[in-house]
């Protein structure tokens, strides 16, 4: 820990921290919460505490004071922190325990001793690096690491210019700046181009030419909505384009964000990160109950909600005051994680494993850190203590999820809500209303305490009047019984007393019950009560959160669950990080202040936490849109501004243009963390609307595309391939929210899960051609053709999705039936809408896919391919006949079966193009 | 800002990983997609490999160890009395939470087999032919109690999510030798009790590039997800359709020259071959009786014995880790009844695996697995007849044989109840480490980067090779 004294570092602060981040004697002070504060900008800081802890960058007395200034080749967070992180911090690190020597190099003050020289002598630093003493050297053999010599260079420049450090990047507040100068004042649409341009001078580089425009609208519509555009749409734009680029793009783009869709695709994003799936993820993967968090976020962001309203409603919805239905559906979020329901788990250890996916998640999704690490032991790259992580985990101890176990599906996994459309909602409440006024309330349990008694000596007089029969019956039956010698004695009542008495007991009850509720009224209210539970069985129920009693959290050391010596820790936020403050001024005004006793501070709550995420002044508000704003460049430009989407630690890669990620993190900021307007930014600069074919050359000198001189061409996510598909024939089904669909699936598929036994039904309605976003996800078998195409499990935080090109999404798209069946229902309208010719009918079906119509040499490709198969299928018409069986949709045909088939592998062609399935 | 930083920096973060080209082309794959087969990198293997490939026979459920590979005479004496609590104090329990622990003696005979003398339970006669060629370690000891994570744990390493299972991790290290099969395949099979449930978690690529995953081969139904045609869609048709995409992505591609597309008609036209070889691959009746009558095999009937039978034809034709689950070991209650029906159904198919790679010669780099996820409690679960065992995860028995392991021996032991692995015990992470220095990779250098740590299968704790089975 850095133990730098208020006053000690001034020099060397301002001169080794940049103006914008100078700090003066009195800012140090830490009673100045707010102290640094850039002028016109309040508060966007992430905090005082970490900069006291981490600006300790003292300069070795011995250095040159030139050593830093701006331009200067050897900008330590971008060069010489991933090495010292990499090859050093695991020994020489944040983690106390595992410290070697007493050395640590992730501060300047602890590692002054090795940096400096002695008279005329080399550093212990650069000796270790460099000798060739495998005693000596570092990093040692037998850690497999090693220093290359461009990692070596690197180091010793550093060195030469002053081994001056500077805060982790990612904790400090984010400024916006802009750029002096550019070389092409015209080239800029926004803001954003003048960062990026700027970028690309400092490398001597230029923005590509801008994309076409049928690219560009295929870009927008795949970036915006997820979906091809309509070959309509594309002609509009085409038309505006020609006219005003700017206004045709700005015009397109509002609609976009208009669009209903807009909220799936940016949902199906946010579900990867939340883990939102329809399954439990452990052992026997029952369904649970979810479905509505996915229409809440699915809403959200159609609604803009702000990303900060957004966090504190999943978070801690249900600790809103007057939380709404939306906001109880949103706290889900807190239920979203792999849970077993495995008979024999231990309550202990589950809770245990529950908090610590709970830490990796949030600090995953707000925090792009993997505090996770810390579950062991400290981190060992970044200042996350193992006390962090379970003060953090404690903030969700409230939540009870253990002692659920059975094989119910769905399962049942208290507390849940129903949750209906809209109109059931009023009808529901109506009839709620009308049955209260009929009988009210409390009324109702008496009711049917006293019908069930009713039921129940109903039954008992039934049975005592066939006992009674019987024992009739057994006394006319010869052999007669034997002539009793004493009837007066009687062991027990006869039967018609027994008769009597329940008689008497069921006219009791009976007349209690009609002085409560009339029959009649009984009558009107059991009518309404069916009525009202018609209405529930088509709701859905959810699993929300409800606070309670606080489990104990300790420290488990080294995560070990049944080792109870940790410390018992509460609520709190990793300690670098600025505090949440519950002291006495945060308590209702009659718990304040009263008397001389100190008030202890209250009990930090998930709403404390989620204010705090998004909080730029006393939070880490600013390190939270820097985390989003990358990931919204990511949707936007298919690579983060730093690649590290869920990581923006000492591992992680720093961005490649600093000053571009604050300046959006500002932006997202001060808007009020408004994300279509952080989107509509994006897209309507001129960085975005560059053409994304790369040269080898560009891709030799930046393969991901960090420097932004060109737009970037990748295969469509899971849900995209699955929507283009079924937009291009005519299938999709284009309802927003409900219940989670299923579609055509290998049979069998489902034969390894158990507890129990399931099959799998695909739908058979409309259900079967809805958006990927609603496929039923199951985690331990996640559709195959989401599986082949990269769509993650979602047991885990998934900030970045793998782009896989394999022969297995190969055959998946060759051959499964929901892409067969599309391909016929492409064909029926090929053969319908496009023409008669085939020239005409490969543009239409060009048009309809891909926005342009079919050149000379796909004209020639595909009418052989058109032709050689009518030929294939003219010999044998019952092949054709089994090839346009395959899926349920029937669309009548204009052509014959033989036309149809042979249209058909045509559309099989168009829809397993690369284009097609590329945004680019 | 020098020239080309970020080329250097990709260049460093490439040249950060411990491996050579097999991890940079891995890193490629998954940045911008390749279909070609990855062989075998300058970096790898490490070591002179001993084997080239590993089949990985899971019990899954856990079989119990006291009845199949450590005989435990302390049981009898013990039977039906309290459980010492200097055994089970502070020890994890799953089912019998809650419950009097009572020993329970073993339910079956052992005898001691072959030259070497191992002793092995009469439930598995043909195993025990094999007494000889495996090496039976009794001192397995893992970290999870229950079945899923424990599966996780036993594949992966640890019980978080989205870890490479070690067939992803050993594929991605040594890659496929063949061009139109997966390098690492996954079977399971039909028959014994309730079956396990399994995840494909257990053969996800993790964060390794997703081109490592197992694929799952079905022996009935379809043998691998849309391998087949689509109906009425004949081979020379789908040939052409394959053909013509090809083209036309070519075509298109003269204009963007994006090296993904030219990966994309790779990938097509192995798609194409996978779908002419992976039906006749798994259709097994071009066998000789003799082989079937071997295995105990049946064609199409989904059962351990033609699994096994797989396996070794996967194993010919290059596939580089095969894992076959059995899923009927979860014996809670009638341990007799289930051991009886889950040794029948897999000690014969086998000891016929082995013997029949031995016959090919293919045993000396092959290298054979065989275990549960856990082991079971000394400790009865039920009464009487329907007597069972719980899950037990502090001393359990798995055997290995094959490339480079030393037949005939027993190594490690577990206490004189068979709680406790006591000596010599062999954690997961020591299993990884042997399978990886048998395939000539050192473990503690194969790593790959995720979340800023270099990864590894055998995880942060030091890991130790099993050297007293090595031949």
């Amino acid at each position: 820990m850095c133990n730098l004294l208020p006053g000690e570092a001034l020099s060397s602060v301002n001169r080794f921290v940049p103006s914008c981040h100078a700090l003066n004697l009195r800012e140090m002070n830490p009673r100045h919460r707010n102290f640094h504060t850039p002028v016109g900008r309040p508060g966007t800081r992430i905090g005082a505490t970490i900069r006291k802890l981490l600006v300790c960058c003292a300069p070795l007395a011995t250095l040159p004071l030139s050593g830093f200034a701006a331009g200067s080749a050897i900008d330590f967070n971008r060069d010489v922190r991933p090495i010292l992180s990499d090859k050093c911090f695991f020994c020489h690190g944040f983690d106390e325990h595992e410290r070697k020597a007493d050395l640590r190099l992730d501060t300047a003050e602890g590692a002054t001793a090795v940096l400096e020289a002695g008279d005329g002598q080399q550093s212990e630093f650069l000796y270790r690096i460099g000798t060739d003493d495998e005693d000596d050297l570092m990093p040692p053999p037998d850690s497999h690491k090693s220093l290359s010599p461009e990692e070596i260079a690197i180091l010793e420049q550093w060195l030469a210019e002053g081994a001056h450090y500077d805060e982790p990047w990612a904790y400090v507040a984010p400024e916006k700046t802009q750029p002096t100068a550019v070389s092409d004042d015209a080239w800029p649409a926004n803001w954003i181009d003048r960062h990026v341009l700027a970028r690309l001078d400092e490398e001597g580089l230029s923005p590509s030419p801008d994309a076409d425009p049928v690219t560009l609208v295929r870009r927008l519509h795949f970036d915006l909505i997820g979906l091809p555009p309509e070959p309509a749409t594309v002609g509009v734009f085409l038309a505006a384009f020609a006219n005003d680029p700017d206004s045709a793009v700005s015009d397109l783009v509002d609609t976009l964000l208009a669009s209903p869709h807009f909220g799936e695709r940016m949902a199906a994003y946010w579900f990867d990160l939340v883990r939102f799936a329809d399954t439990v993820g452990y052992h026997g993967d029952q369904d649970h109950n979810i479905s509505p968090y996915r229409d809440y976020v699915i809403a959200a962001f159609n609604g803009n909600l702000p990303f900060d309203q957004f966090t504190r409603e999943q978070l801690a919805g249900d600790l809103l005051p007057g939380a709404t239905l939306d906001q109880k559906i949103a706290s889900g979020y807190n239920r979203l994680l792999q849970t077993s329901h495995e008979g024999g788990i231990q309550a202990k250890e589950y809770n245990a494993i529950y908090a610590a996916d709970r830490v990796r998640n949030l600090s995953a999704v707000w925090m792009g850190a993997t505090v996770g690490c810390a579950q062991c032991h400290d981190h060992k790259y970044d200042p996350y203590s193992i006390k962090d992580h379970y003060a953090l985990a404690a903030f969700f101890a409230d939540i009870h999820d253990t002692g659920y176990t059975g094989n119910a599906v769905p399962t049942q996994r208290p507390p849940e809500i129903l949750v209906l459309s809209p109109e059931d909602q009023q009808q529901f409440d109506a009839l709620t209303r009308e049955i209260e006024a009929l009988i009210p309330q409390k009324t109702q349990a008496k009711v049917q305490k006293l019908e069930a008694k009713a039921t129940r000596l109903g039954k008992q007089r039934e049975q005592l009047v066939q006992a009674a029969k019987g024992e009739k019956e057994n006394a006319i039956a010869p052999p007669a019984a034997p002539p009793s010698t004493n009837d007066t004695e009687q062991d027990a009542p006869s039967s018609a007393d027994k008769l009597a008495a329940l008689d008497a007991r069921i006219t009791a009850n009976a007349s209690a019950l009609q002085t409560t509720a009339s029959a009649a009224t009984r009558a009107e209210w059991r009518r309404l009560l069916t009525k009202r539970a018609a209405i529930e069985k088509r709701g859905r129920k959810t699993m929300i959160t409800v606070a309670k009693p606080p489990r104990e959290m300790r420290i488990l050391p080294r995560g070990n669950w049944q080792d109870d010596s940790g410390e018992i820790v509460q609520p709190a936020v990793p300690a670098f990080l600025p505090q949440i403050v519950t002291d006495a001024d945060s308590r209702p005004p009659d718990e304040a202040g009263k008397g001389t006793e100190p008030v202890p501070p209250r009990r930090a709550t998930r709403l404390d936490l989620a204010n705090w995420l998004c909080d730029p002044d006393q939070g880490i508000g600013g390190l939270t849109a820097r985390v989003m704003a990358n990931r919204f460049w990511y949707l936007c430009f298919g690579t983060g501004i730093s690649r590290s989407l869920a990581d923006f630690g000492g591992q992680g890669e720093p961005p490649a243009n600093p000053a571009l990620l604050d300046a959006l993190a500002v932006e997202f900021l001060d808007s009020g963390w408004d994300v279509k307007a952080l989107m509509r930014l994006l897209v309507t600069s001129r960085a975005y609307r560059q053409s994304s074919i790369a040269t080898p050359e560009m891709l030799g000198r930046d393969p991901h595309n960090q420097l932004v001189d060109r737009q970037s061409r990748y295969r469509l996510p899971a849900e995209m391939i699955r929507d283009s598909a079924l937009a291009i024939s005519g299938l999709l089904v284009r309802d927003i929210g409900g219940r989670s669909v299923r579609p055509y699936q290998p049979a069998g598929y489902y034969r390894h899960l158990n507890f129990p036994k399931r099959t799998y039904d695909a739908d058979e309605g409309d259900e079967q051609w809805r958006r990927g976003v609603y496929v039923h996800w199951q985690r331990m078998f996640l559709h195959p053709m989401m599986r082949a195409m990269d769509a993650p499990s979602r047991e885990e935080c998934t900030a970045e999705r793998a782009r896989s090109n394999t022969p297995t999404a190969a055959l998946t798209l060759l051959n499964d039936p929901t892409f067969i069946e599309a391909a016929r229902v492409f064909a029926t309208r090929i053969l319908s809408e496009g023409g008669e010719s085939t020239p005409e009918r490969l543009d239409f079906a060009f048009r309809e896919a891909l926005g342009r119509p079919a050149d000379p040499t796909e004209q020639q490709l595909l009418t052989e391919l058109h032709d050689q198969s009518q030929v294939d299928f003219q010999g044998d018409p019952e092949d054709a006949a089994e090839f346009l069986a395959v899926g349920r949709k029937q669309v009548a045909s204009q052509g014959d079966t033989v036309a149809l088939a042979s249209w058909t592998t045509v559309a099989r062609a168009i829809l397993n193009l690369s284009e097609t399935i590329t945004r680019n | 800002m020098n020239p080309n930083q970020l080329n250097r920096r990709a260049f460093l973060s490439n040249l950060g990983l411990s491996l050579g080209s097999a991890a940079l082309s891995g890193l490629m794959a998954r940045d911008i997609g390749a279909a070609t087969p990855l062989t075998a990198s300058t970096g790898l293997p490490h070591l002179a490999a001993r084997a080239k490939r590993v089949i990985f026979l899971c019990m899954a459920g856990g079989p119990s160890h006291l009845e199949t590979f450590d005989y435990k005479p302390e049981l009898e004496r013990l039977h039906d009395q309290p459980m010492p609590e200097s055994f089970t104090m502070g020890q994890p329990i799953a089912q019998l939470q809650g419950q009097q622990l009572k020993a329970h003696r073993p339910m079956c005979s052992f005898d001691r087999y072959g030259a070497s003398g191992q002793e092995i339970s009469s439930w598995l006669p043909y195993t025990a032919k094999l007494a000889d060629d495996i090496a039976i370690v009794r001192s397995m000891v893992t970290e999870q109690i229950n079945h899923d994570p424990a599966h996780t744990y036993m594949n992966t390493g640890t019980a978080i999510s989205g870890r490479p299972s070690m067939g992803a991790w050993v594929n991605y290290g040594l890659g496929a030798e063949s061009e139109n099969l997966p390098g690492f395949v996954v079977l399971t099979s039909v028959g014994g009790r309730n079956p396990q449930p399994i995840a494909s978690r257990q053969w996800s690529a993790g964060f390794l590039p997703s081109k490592f995953q197992g694929v799952q081969f079905n022996s009935t139904g379809d043998p691998v997800h849309y391998v087949r045609n689509p109906a009425g869609v004949s081979s020379s048709q789908q040939a052409r359709l394959v053909e013509a995409i090809g083209k036309l992505d070519g075509h298109r591609n003269t204009r963007l020259a994006d090296p993904e597309v030219t990966t994309r008609i790779a990938a097509y036209e192995m798609a194409f071959r996978m779908q002419a070889s992976i039906p006749d691959l798994m259709d097994i009746s071009d066998e000789p009786q003799h082989v079937l009558d071997l295995y105990g095999a049946t064609p199409g009937d989904g059962s351990y014995a033609s699994n096994c039978l797989l396996a070794r034809r996967l194993a010919e034709r290059g596939v580089r880790f095969i894992h076959l689950y059995h899923r009927g070991w979860d014996h809670h209650g009638d341990l007799e009844k289930y051991m009886d029906v889950c040794c029948r159904l897999t000690d014969r198919p086998t000891w016929a695996l082995v013997t029949d790679l031995k016959q090919r010669g293919m045993l000396d780099d092959t290298l054979v697995i065989w275990g549960g996820e856990f082991g079971r409690t000394p400790m009865v679960q039920g009464k009487g007849l329907a007597a069972g065992r719980d899950h037990h995860i502090k001393g359990f028995s798995m055997w290995m044989a094959g490339g480079g392991i030393k037949g005939g021996v027993t190594h490690g032991a577990t206490d004189e109840l068979g709680y406790h692995a006591t000596r010599d015990v062999v954690h997961v992470r020591d299993l990884h480490a042997t399978m990886l220095h048998l395939l000539g990779i050192q473990h503690d250098r194969f790593t790959f980067p995720f979340q800023g740590l270099d990864t590894k299968l055998t995880g942060v704790e030091k890991a130790r090779i099993v050297k007293g089975i090595l031949a």
